[in-house]
């Protein structure tokens, strides 16, 4: 730390110029990261926020709400097995909705249906209004973000390509699906309007996408078994089989370890080539005496200092853009995330600097000799 | 025993098939309280000379003996806390560290061996004294004249309170006038403070502050009898 802190105060420039990389790269991980995030709970904030452990699918869907049917006859069966402590069944579509009335075609909105049973576990608290009941079919809760685009509690909906109209009675808070806002609707009005065409139901009595399940200790292979014709997965792995979701998070995660990769060969060049520079003056403080693990440690700590104060910044300056972002963009920062990033950049950076380290052990003391500067 | 021992110590290099002796068979004994001084052209075997006996470098044949101890005996780890310990270098360009205050170059040498004491800090403003740097505490090297960046350099070799003092060239590129001070300000620390010293250099108006004088000549060294130094 004596040498690491004097040469950082006295060559404020020099490790100013690092330190302005570092914080660069530092503040496009955690927006990255940020996307990242926001970009995956727009994609799949209800499933994930759904409080269940497993999902059964139709055998051969793949994992994919969209390729299965099943029936809701199987609830029954499966939560008659053993581990299983509930189950729900659900359904799910795309849709657009209008305002009733509305004056032109501009106000149409893009949104997901999601049936599910009124009181099961899957049913989201309201924020605002009032939940879903049995029987009350056209009555339906709506992500809060519908109000930015006008809808109020109590206003009726209709549905394109239908002749069905809802009504909005509560809204939820941060559940959408499929890049979509989530309209919770009961599973008789989602059969009405996913299976309105004669025979789409393909014969399947009461059908649904899937049914998902709780209880932690289900062993998946278990429940194929005991039931014909399903599929079981985790969540997570169903989350994956979500449209685009893989290929999304794939390619942040890409761009993330790229930027760490860079970080890397960055601060290695860098200090790499000022340690050169400094061959001399290493050799002559090894003829003085000093160790290689002294010299080690200067270099090391000089690292840690610049990447501590340049990943705070970056920090800072994550947080300061968040505030500034327009409400739409799919952003959101999670603390946990940005804390293990800037643990890995740490990491990489100091380990990059052992580069350094290694070339100090190399240098010669007797290079001091006989040398005239 | 105190000072620096050589005995019969010779350096030979491997130059493919042939073989450069660049020391033949050495053999010096400088006390503490000595101010010694060799001289020689260049190529000489000079620098090889200050190398081994700065443990920097190890001989071919013969001992080396620091303050008692054999250096042929030492790992390098050991050999650097050596330097650190029982030698104090005067370079050739003072090779300050050159984002370290003056005040900070001589306490480097005391971090190397572990922490920085008030008494390292007195001592360090007491030596800075006796070079005449009192007042430039905190200046960067850059801010120096030549003459008193060799001077810190002294102050600096003192630090580790050593045995021995090892110049190499120190006057290399002053002025006479400076030279003559800065081989006073040496010899006027190797006496005070009773240290074994030995200054390589090829400047013979510098001799008359030493006590003896040695010549080196292609590998072999002669003490010079009454030489120069009367000049």
């Amino acid at each position: 730390m004596f040498l690491a802190l004097r040469e950082l105060k006295h060559a404020k420039l020099r490790y100013f110029m690092i330190g302005m990389i570092l914080v660069l790269i530092s503040w496009l991980v955690f927006l990255l990261s940020g996307l990242g995030n926001g970009l995956s709970s727009l994609s799949a904030a209800t499933f994930k926020n759904m409080d269940a452990d497993f999902v059964v699918f139709e055998d051969g869907s793949r994992h994919s709400m969209l390729r299965s049917v099943i029936s809701e006859v199987l609830v029954a069966d499966l939560k008659n097995l053993e581990h299983v402590e509930d189950a729900a069944p659900m359904g799910t579509r795309t849709a657009v909705v209008m305002k009733e009335n509305a004056a032109s075609d501009d106000e149409k909105i893009d949104v997901s249906f999601l049936g599910i049973n009124p009181g099961t576990f899957l049913e989201p608290k309201v924020i605002e209004g009032q939940g879903l009941s049995k029987g009350k079919d056209h009555e339906v809760i709506a992500n809060v973000t519908l109000k930015d685009q006008g809808v109020q509690l109590g206003d009726t909906l209709e549905i394109e390509g239908t002749t069905e109209t809802i009504k909005v009675v509560g809204f939820v808070e941060n559940e959408s699906f499929n890049h979509l806002p989530a309209i919770f609707m009961t599973l008789d009005l989602w059969r009405d309007i996913q299976f309105a065409a004669p025979g789409s139901d393909m014969g399947i009595k009461n059908p649904v996408n899937a049914i998902m399940l709780q209880g932690e200790n289900i062993v998946p292979e278990d429940v194929d078994k005991s039931v014909e014709g399903i599929e079981t997965a985790t969540k997570k792995e169903a989350i994956n089989g979500l449209p685009g979701y893989k290929e999304e998070n794939g390619t942040i995660m890409m761009m993330l370890a790229f930027l760490m990769a860079i970080s890397a060969v960055v601060i290695t060049v860098f200090f790499y080539v000022i340690t050169l520079q400094k061959s001399n003056q290493f050799g002559v403080m090894k003829a003085i005496g000093a160790s290689n693990s002294f010299l080690g440690r200067a270099v090391v700590s000089q690292v840690f200092i610049l990447a501590v104060i340049s990943i705070g910044v970056g920090i800072a300056l994550t947080y300061g853009t968040a505030a500034v972002l327009p409400e739409g963009m799919p952003f959101s920062l999670d603390p946990k995330l940005i804390v293990v990033y800037a643990i890995v950049l740490l990491v990489v950076s100091v380990l990059s600097s052992l580069f350094s380290v290694r070339k100090i052990t190399k240098i010669d003391p007797l290079i001091a000799i006989g040398r005239v500067e | 025993m105190q000072g620096i021992q050589f005995e019969n110590v010779s350096k030979i290099y491997k130059q493919g098939n042939s073989t450069f002796t660049a020391l033949n068979n050495v053999s010096i004994t400088v006390e503490p309280g000595e101010f010694v001084a060799i001289i020689g052209p260049s190529g000489s075997g000079k620098s090889t000379f200050l190398s081994i006996a700065g443990a920097l470098l190890q001989p071919s044949k013969g001992n080396v003996t620091i303050n008692g101890i054999n250096l042929s005996e030492l790992k390098p780890k050991e050999l650097s806390k050596l330097r650190l310990e029982q030698i104090g270098f005067i370079l050739q360009t003072s090779n300050l560290i050159p984002y370290l205050t003056v005040l900070d170059q001589l306490l480097v040498v005391k971090k190397m061996q572990g922490s920085i004491t008030k008494e390292d800090k007195l001592f360090a403003k007491e030596l800075l004294e006796e070079v005449g740097l009192g007042e430039k505490l905190n200046k960067f090297p850059d801010q120096l004249s030549g003459g008193e960046r060799q001077r810190t350099a002294i102050a600096r070799a003192f630090m580790n309170d050593p045995n021995i003092i090892l110049a190499d060239e120190p006057t290399a590129s002053l002025d006479s006038q400076r030279a003559f001070e800065i081989v006073e300000l040496i010899s006027k620390g190797v006496k005070s403070r009773n240290k074994a010293a030995i200054m390589v250099t090829h400047d013979e108006r510098l001799l008359k502050y030493c006590d003896k004088v040695y010549q080196m000549l292609d590998g072999n060294l002669t003490l010079m009898e009454e030489p120069l130094a009367v000049r």
